[in-house]
């Protein structure tokens, strides 16, 4: 031991120490295209958290002027973007919109990401009879078409009375949605995060880690989870655009939210609507979600060569 | 080589089961009770209770182990305790759908045409443009005809599908008029009905296969036998059909099978909005009507059918490279 501490250290190291992180964000930095799809991405987190004031809830519930009112821009900023079949304003519904589809989007998204990465570190690290479960779960799992699996669960558990913890809450919207996304999308995460732990639990480090007496759960945490932690941030923003687009079909088959506004919901008032010329209600959330789902996409891709740049020769 | 094709064979069997034990779970524990639905809520309890008998819902949830002290022997006793609604389920004895008052598999094989008749020319059109538009943008990598491609495919990805059938709708079939607005014939009149909804499910499907196979083409690219292959004068075209496009067809494979329940379960959205009398329409029915034997059911089979694809596709694999069957 005491060679090791003879080893002369350079009093001053170059700066700070070069972290993956750094580096990720020095080269994201650099991309101007991502820094721009960054920028639209935090636009709308900040128009969803609007949407928790009771400011934006007030406006919604006004009734501007008769139902279907067309766009104009003189006048009151509500009507900028019409009114819907109740005269309510679109702008406002599609602002509001943003909380409903971030909302879900998030917490589905974190859900699949909790799962999918822990079964997977789980199984490729320890191998065996958990690791085969594990195989056997995600097999299963993915057997079923995932939009048939989604349709199912949504259908199962729409305005069911759930009890946990001594707590009850019924499912209406939200929950029933974010429960039926975060636990049919883990599957993709949990194969690849399993594979790359089988490979890394053969590295040196980690058998050294264990020669020092490292527990288990000391490796899991501070040298194989930093080491997946890459898989999981982009899985976690392809899985947003994913969830965002999934709350539409689910709207449209009456198994999304009903107890407020949505994208969802205002595309599929449209299928009504298009025949009698209303077009800005259809196409105001169908732009909301374009433009989300094309900056968190481009976001997702630039996270991905920022992070793994083995990959960065191929795409 | 026989032992991965019958370890890979006997692998289906805890899958199956493992489909028939989420679907079950779901919908006997998590899923409102069908009976009730079924019965109103002003119902009496025989009528529930008759209700209950007429869905199977009256015997025992997993294992009928009262049926089956009642009867002597080995056989009789199988078959009395796999009498309960696991079992009903796994072995396929589901109640008639209980909107069409129609045995399941018929209703199935009903229906299955139409959504076949959408489906198949999509898979087979979409499939076709996706690999040209692969392979021109992987061949042009960093060039304006990839930019362009690329461009459009993610654009493709990020519009929502609902969005692009209402619109093509409307526009096609209501201002232009080109084709009926939605509707479904008999004989001939089918592909007047029908053109219109497969362009529609064809342009919504393409974005994600043009940028998936272009990843997997741009590897394939930039091996050293392509590299050979050119040192040595084959013409860039002959490159391109015939070493890249061959050495890329197990991913391409992998991912066409990935689409298949797609084609059976014919798309949800298209069928709806155009009134295709398909699968896909049936199961967004049932959903409206709460009928629990067809989503069930269509969850159940259509798994079952996806299961054995990738069985027969993983046997294909490991007939046409060895490396798979050695891991």
């Amino acid at each position: 031991m005491s060679s090791v501490a003879t080893i002369p250290m350079d009093p001053a190291p170059l700066g700070r120490p070069r972290s993956v992180w750094r580096d990720a964000a020095a080269r994201l930095k650099r991309s101007r295209l991502a820094m721009a799809c960054a920028v639209v991405v935090a636009v709308y987190l900040a128009v969803g958290l609007l949407g928790f004031t009771p400011w934006l809830s007030g406006l919604l519930s006004h009734s501007y002027a008769d139902s279907y009112e067309p766009p104009r821009w003189s006048g009151s900023v509500g009507l900028w973007m019409g009114t819907d079949i109740e005269g309510r304003s679109v702008l406002w519904k599609v602002l509001y919109g943003t909380r409903v589809a971030l909302t879900v989007g998030i917490i589905a998204a974190l859900m699949s990401a909790l799962l999918g990465a822990t079964l997977g570190i789980i199984a490729g690290y320890f191998g065996g009879w958990i690791d085969n479960l594990v195989i056997w779960l995600f097999s299963t799992v993915s057997s079923i078409p995932w939009i048939l699996l989604m349709i199912a669960l949504a259908y199962a558990l729409k305005d069911r009375e759930l009890s946990l913890l001594g707590w009850t809450f019924r499912l209406v919207g939200v929950p029933t949605i974010v429960l039926a996304l975060g636990l049919t999308s883990w599957v993709g995460l949990c194969r690849i995060v399993r594979g790359e732990v089988l490979k890394l639990r053969q590295r040196d480090y980690v058998t050294a880690a264990r020669a020092v007496g490292l527990g288990s759960g000391q490796i899991l945490w501070r040298h194989i989870l930093p080491n997946t932690v890459h898989l999981i941030i982009i899985d976690f923003t392809l899985n947003l655009v994913a969830f965002v687009q999934a709350e539409v079909v689910l709207s449209f088959l009456g198994l999304g939210v009903t107890d407020q506004p949505s994208w969802g919901r205002m595309i599929d008032d449209a299928k009504l609507e298009m025949m009698r010329g209303v077009w800005w209600q259809m196409g105001a959330a169908t732009v909301a979600i374009f433009l989300l789902s094309l900056a968190l996409n481009m976001l997702g891709d630039a996270l991905r060569d920022a992070l793994d740049p083995r990959l960065r020769g191929v795409d | 080589m026989w032992s991965f094709i019958l370890r890979r064979i006997l692998w289906t069997v805890p899958i199956v089961t493992g489909v028939v034990l989420i679907t079950f779970v779901l919908f006997a524990y998590v899923a409102p009770d069908p009976a009730r639905l079924e019965a109103g809520k002003h119902a009496t309890p025989q009528q529930l209770q008759k209700i209950r008998q007429q869905m199977g819902l009256d015997k025992p949830r997993w294992l009928n182990t009262q049926a089956a002290k009642a009867v002597p022997g080995l056989g009789p006793k199988l078959a009395a305790v796999t009498d309960s609604q696991f079992f009903d389920v796994l072995l396929w004895r589901l109640p008639d759908s209980q909107h069409y008052k129609e045995p399941l598999w018929s209703l199935l094989l009903r229906k299955a045409p139409a959504s076949l008749a959408i489906a198949g020319p999509v898979f087979f059109v979409a499939l076709g443009i996706q690999l040209v538009l692969a392979l021109v943008a992987a061949y042009n990598r960093g060039r304006w005809p990839d930019y362009s491609i690329t461009f459009m495919a993610v654009l493709g990805i990020c519009v929502p599908g609902l969005s692009v059938i209402i619109l093509a709708q409307w526009l096609v079939g209501f201002e232009l008029g080109w084709f009926p607005v939605a509707g479904w014939g008999r004989g001939a009149q089918i592909v007047h009905f029908a053109v219109l909804p497969i362009l529609v499910e064809t342009l919504v499907s393409l974005g994600g296969g043009v940028r998936f196979y272009r990843t997997v083409m741009l590897e394939e690219i930039y091996t050293d036998y392509v590299r050979t292959a050119r040192a040595k004068g084959v013409a860039d075209r002959d490159v391109l059909l015939v070493h890249v496009l061959r050495n890329t067809m197990i991913p391409v494979i992998t991912n066409t099978v990935a689409s298949l329940p797609f084609l059976l379960l014919g798309s949800l959205l298209v069928e709806t909005m155009f009134q295709i009398p398909g699968l896909g329409n049936l199961m967004v029915e049932a959903i409206g009507n709460r009928d629990r034997s067809i989503i069930m059911g269509m969850t159940y089979a259509i798994a079952v059918v996806y299961t054995l694809m990738l069985l027969v596709t993983d046997i294909c694999y490991a007939l046409v490279d060895p490396r798979i069957r050695l891991q």
